[in-house]
This record gives structure tokens, C-alpha cells and sequence, in this order.
């Protein structure tokens, strides 16, 4: 009895409560106009801060894979390091941030994250030129050479998990720094792209010679196929048997290269050849840079929006003054694109060299997400 | 026996065909929209599903295979092209479905009627910020642009600014239809977008220069390219069309779809 009382008291404190409550008053005009107006002061704010957001801009892509390699070996202590192969990484973990400060200038920033540690993949700074229709574009910083294709071809887009040999020996890294022009006209039919770069790669954190070194492509499309040059010049400071302090090799590179899409249904080809002077290790009893060469050529089936058959071969030479030195490598890919974010690739190669085939073939499944 | 049966049942959507997607443009959303109705009805079992999200949108969906078709208000970019060949090994497939003559809406009460090219490019790159500056009142310019991933932003930008960039006082809003009921509420409001939006404003006529008469967007007049602001509405494929596909693109490109394409504020393309 006491307890339902106290129930039917407690629910009418709220109906006390309100009684007691002043009698709301209407709002004049005037009130509601300065309502209205800090609504706008307030919309206006947020309006200008979202501008400001919108100007950032990242994407990036993960990829996890599983490699395994005939070399693999268990063995603790090996002289070069570890021997075994067959593991788990994350080959590349990348962001890449784009901060558009002005309509016509932007600031580029992507580090990557692998089992390896983390590096500065991209830093630069981009202005273009309003004036003319050829975006005539200088950037200053960290950035791909201008060198034919597939050092710019992103790698969360390539079709084999790594670029071919000849590209990953003469170019390690895909990136230097300095500053570059480019641009594209008739029609952007035509692009050029030139550069000024300290010539190290991104491996050294100094440049230890003085000169310079210039590299530059320009390619012309002609719709389902686009054709390319590229040349570099540089040197490279190598110590030498006689001399510790360095003395300047030639780096030198000419390249062509070319990518058709052929009149076949979703079959897409393209080729690279590159020859040049490189350097030779440190501590060689060389006076002179030696001639090296290099191809690859790529075949893609698509089938549907999903499935990708590949087939890549590629050769380098390390001096081609030297028999039986160089190594070609013959692969395949299935690439499935689960979605328009993810897809998982099936990869193997089988280098050989021209005298044997030594235990080398590579396995790889990769999973990407990009976003 | 039960069982086998409904084991057929749940697989069935498995089997069923994949409805055809449009994906692109907000200025092409609605004709997209009529157009695939019409047909859908014309040919019972297809189904066809349209989204907007911007021209840009569009095309970034058919590079990545989200989409059959992208609907844009402007011509695919080279970059977009060459994404199209890296992926996909093709050029891609334009078709265009509609001429639409590129509008600039005024609200009903502003007393300015015509404008330059010139005066529209310095009015939205931020030279003329005053509405006496082109005959009109003492007011300032009240400036309502869309967003950058869209078609008509692009194309505005290209051939009116003529590369130049948008005034940053200009107010970015999501679709054209966003940007008629602005100016249709705003005294001093200046947008553009496609001619078959036009509800509680008005065009400007368009100059193309000081000695050239003032043209509105008409039939006559942007089927004719007097008038100075018009362009074609593309459909965009990866593959060449075939089978829904190429119905559709043959259907709304014919006589019907061209129909609808009047009904709905834009121009036939012929």
C-alpha cells in the first residue's frame, strides 16, 4: 500500500513540475532574424572548413602476400643473411596524401610501409601553368624518373608483382630527387617530361659527385597505341682498385617503349627495350663504364571486369661484352578482382640463365586493398 | 526431391540476369532515368538501374568495372583513357545521346537579361563581383558553382573560363537541381547547369562577344550551335555494346529516345 503511494507521488512530480513552468513567448521578428543569421555565420563556417577538407585527398593500397622461392634454404647465419624466402610480408603498405593548396598547385606525399621498414616513396611539390593548353607542370622534390613506362607504372596497378629486371637493376627504386618539367599538347596526344636529378636514387640520402644528371621521355599516342623515348644522362662516382676517392663512370640509358591495345577483346600488349653504359661496383679495376641491355614485353587477356591472364617475358643483359651473362625470365599472372578495392594474384617466374636453369622460380599470392 | 528444388530456388539469383547500370552525371540522372523507364517498359525483362554522383564519378566507376555505362556531361578525359587501356586493354566507346546548350540561370527578379561570355568568365573567376558591373543593381554577386567531380563544372570551366579557375567565393552545391532552387531563392544569385532544369529562374541570354546578338538556349539555337554554350551528353562503355546494351544505346539514340530526350529539356543530337 505504502509503495504504490509513493509510485502515484512520484509520477506527478513531473505534471507539478511542468505547472510551474513560465509560459513560453513567442520569438519577435527580430529575434528570429539573428537566429537565422548566426544559423548562416555558423553554416558558413562549417562551409569554409569543409573547403579546406576537401582540398586533402589520400588514397593508398596494402599489399599481403605469401612468396615462396626455390632458393629457400634453413640456415642460420648464411653470408647473405637469411636464406629462406618462403614467408608472409606486407610487400607494400602505402598512403599517398595530396593536399591541392592552390587551384593550380599541389603537394604530394606518400610513405610506405613494408616488413622492411619505412621509406619515402613520393615528396613533391606541383605547379602548373594556367596559361597555356599544355599544363606545362613543374615539380620539385622526390619523384618517379621520367624513363619510359614501367617505372611509372604504378605498382598497385601491375599486372606482375614486380617490376622486370632490367628496370629494377637500372633504375632501383623508380626515384630520385631534383625538379621536372612536363607537359602535354596536340591534342594531348603529345607528353614530354624532363628532368634535372641528383642521379643517386633514393638509396643515398647525398649526392656524391657534383654533376648532375638529366632524364627525360616523350611519348605520342596515336589512341590504341602510344609509343615512347627515353634517354638519361649522368655518372656515377665509383671507387675504384687505384683510386678510393672515386673516379666518374658513365649513366647512360636509351629506351623505347610501346603499349597497344589490339584489336582483340580485352587484350592489351606492351614492350620496353633499354641499352645503356652502367657503372661498375666499387673497388673494380675498370676504367670505363660497360655497355648493358634489356627488354620486356607483356601480354594481358582480360576476361570480363575480373579476370586478368598474363604473360611477361623479360631479358637483361649485364654486360654485353660478356657471353653467357644474361638472364631472361619467363612468368604468369591470374589476377581476380573481387571488387572495384581488392583483388588477389597468382604469380610465377622462372628466371633462367643462357648456360642453365638454376633453382630460382618464384611463387607469389598477393591481396591487395586499395582505397 | 523438396530439397533438390529448393536448392534450385536459392540459386536462381545466381542465374538472373545482372541489371544493366548507368552511373554519372547529375545533369543526365533524370533524361537516364526516363529513358530507361521507357525502354524497361518497350522491353520487359530488362532492367536497367541509373545513379548519378557527377561525371567523374561515373567514369571512375567504368574503369573500375563497377559500372556498364557512365553518363557524362563532358568528354572523357586522356588521363581517364589511359586508365581505361591500363586496365581494361581499350579505348572505350562514346555515344552521344543529347545536345544540351549549357544555361546560365539568373533569379526572376534580377533585371540583368543578357551577358558576354567575357562577363560570365570575369563574374565566375571573381573580376566582377558587383551586379552594376553588367547593368544590373547595386548588389553584390552571389555566386553558386558544383562540385569539381562534376561534368558540367568542367565543362563550364573549359569552355566558358576557359581554364581558368572558379572564383573561391563561388558556393559549391551537389546537382544542377541544387543550384536552380539557390538562385531561384537568392536575389543576386548566379548558377549554370543544363537547360532542362529551368524551374523558378530564368536564362541569360549569351553573348558570344559585345557585337554578337544574345541567343537563348533553344531548340533551334543550340541544334543550330548559335547558341555559344552547348555540348553533347555522352553514354561511355568499356566493351563495344552488345545484346541489353546495345539495344538500349540503338533505342535511345533513335527516334523514341530522342523523344524523351525533348520531353525531358535537352536537344536531340541530329
Amino acid at each position: 500500500m505504502k509503495l504504490k503511494w509513493i509510485l502515484v507521488l512520484l509520477l506527478a512530480v513531473p505534471v507539478f513540475a511542468q505547472e510551474q513552468e513560465p509560459e513560453p513567448t513567442t520569438p519577435t521578428v527580430e529575434e528570429l532574424d539573428d537566429k537565422v543569421k548566426s544559423f548562416g555565420e555558423a553554416f558558413t563556417e562549417m562551409r569554409n572548413s569543409l573547403e579546406l577538407l576537401n582540398r586533402l585527398k589520400f588514397s593508398g593500397y596494402l599489399q599481403a602476400q605469401y612468396l615462396n622461392d626455390e632458393r629457400s634454404r634453413n640456415e642460420l647465419g648464411g653470408t647473405t643473411g637469411t636464406r629462406n624466402f618462403d614467408q608472409f610480408s606486407v610487400r607494400r603498405a602505402r598512403v599517398k596524401f595530396t593536399y591541392q593548396f592552390m587551384p593550380t598547385a599541389r603537394f604530394v606525399l606518400q610513405p610506405d610501409v613494408s616488413s622492411a621498414g619505412v621509406t619515402l616513396k613520393d615528396g613533391y611539390v606541383e605547379f602548373t601553368e594556367p596559361w597555356t593548353t599544355w599544363k606545362n607542370t613543374l615539380t620539385a622534390g622526390q619523384f618517379n624518373w621520367p624513363f619510359g613506362f614501367e617505372i611509372m607504372y604504378s605498382s598497385s596497378s601491375r599486372e606482375m608483382p614486380e617490376r622486370s629486371r632490367v628496370v629494377r637493376t637500372l633504375f632501383p627504386g623508380e626515384r630520385d630527387r631534383g625538379v621536372m618539367v612536363s607537359g602535354l599538347g596536340l591534342g594531348e596526344r603529345l607528353r614530354y617530361q624532363v628532368a634535372v636529378v641528383n642521379g643517386t636514387g633514393t638509396g643515398r640520402t647525398d649526392d656524391v659527385n657534383k654533376r648532375k644528371d638529366v632524364v627525360g621521355r616523350v611519348g605520342y599516342s596515336f589512341g590504341p597505341l602510344d609509343v615512347g623515348g627515353s634517354l638519361y644522362r649522368g655518372s656515377d662516382l665509383v671507387a675504384t682498385s687505384t683510386q678510393a676517392t672515386g673516379i666518374e663512370f658513365d649513366k647512360d640509358r636509351l629506351g623505347v617503349d610501346f603499349q597497344w591495345v589490339t584489336p582483340v577483346p580485352g587484350l592489351g600488349v606492351r614492350g620496353e627495350y633499354i641499352r645503356g653504359k652502367q657503372a661498375p661496383n666499387p673497388g673494380t679495376t675498370r676504367t670505363q663504364s660497360h655497355d648493358v641491355d634489356g627488354w620486356y614485353f607483356y601480354a594481358i587477356q582480360n576476361l570480363g571486369t575480373r579476370h586478368q591472364f598474363v604473360i611477361r617475358a623479360d631479358d637483361y643483359d649485364a654486360d654485353t661484352d660478356v657471353d653467357n651473362n644474361a638472364v631472361r625470365t619467363l612468368g604468369g599472372s591470374y589476377i581476380f578482382h573481387w571488387d572495384a578495392n581488392s583483388k588477389v594474384m597468382f604469380a610465377y617466374e622462372k628466371p633462367e640463365n643462357e648456360i642453365n636453369d638454376p633453382d630460382d622460380n618464384v611463387f607469389t599470392v598477393r591481396y591487395q586493398y586499395s582505397f | 526431391m523438396k530439397k533438390l528444388v529448393a536448392a534450385l530456388l536459392l540459386a536462381l539469383p545466381l542465374f538472373a540476369a545482372k541489371p544493366l547500370s548507368i552511373k554519372g552525371s547529375d545533369t543526365m540522372v533524370i533524361m537516364n532515368a526516363r529513358l530507361a523507364e521507357a525502354f524497361m517498359l518497350k522491353q520487359p525483362g530488362t532492367a536497367i538501374q541509373v545513379t548519378g554522383g557527377g561525371s567523374g564519378v561515373g567514369i571512375a566507376s567504368l574503369i573500375n568495372g563497377t559500372t556498364d555505362i557512365a553518363a557524362s556531361s563532358r568528354p572523357i578525359k586522356t588521363s581517364e583513357t589511359d586508365k581505361l587501356k591500363q586496365r581494361f586493354a581499350t579505348t572505350g566507346y562514346s555515344f552521344p545521346i543529347a545536345r544540351d546548350g549549357l544555361s546560365v540561370y539568373l533569379n526572376a527578379a534580377n533585371p540583368v537579361k543578357e551577358l558576354t561570355l567575357a562577363q560570365i568568365s570575369d563574374i565566375y573567376t571573381g573580376r566582377i563581383t558587383n551586379w552594376k558591373q553588367v547593368g544590373g543593381r547595386d548588389a553584390s554577386i552571389i555566386l553558386y558553382s558544383r562540385e569539381n567531380s562534376s561534368g558540367t563544372y568542367q565543362y563550364f570551366k573549359d569552355n566558358v573560363l576557359m581554364g581558368k579557375d572558379y572564383s573561391p567565393r563561388a558556393q559549391t552545391l551537389q546537382g544542377t537541381a541544387a543550384v536552380v532552387n539557390a538562385v531561384a531563392k537568392d536575389a543576386n544569385g548566379i548558377g549554370y547547369g543544363g537547360a532542362a532544369y529551368a524551374k523558378g529562374i530564368r536564362f541569360a541570354a549569351v553573348k558570344k562577344d559585345d557585337k554578337s546578338p544574345a541567343i537563348m538556349p533553344t531548340l533551334d539555337t543550340v541544334r543550330t550551335g548559335q547558341y555559344p554554350i552547348s555540348r553533347f551528353l555522352y553514354l561511355y562503355t568499356r566493351v563495344k555494346p552488345s545484346k541489353d546494351m546495345k539495344a538500349f544505346i540503338d533505342w535511345a539514340t533513335g527516334p523514341e529516345g530522342q523523344q524523351i530526350v525533348t520531353k525531358v529539356g535537352y536537344f536531340p543530337i541530329k
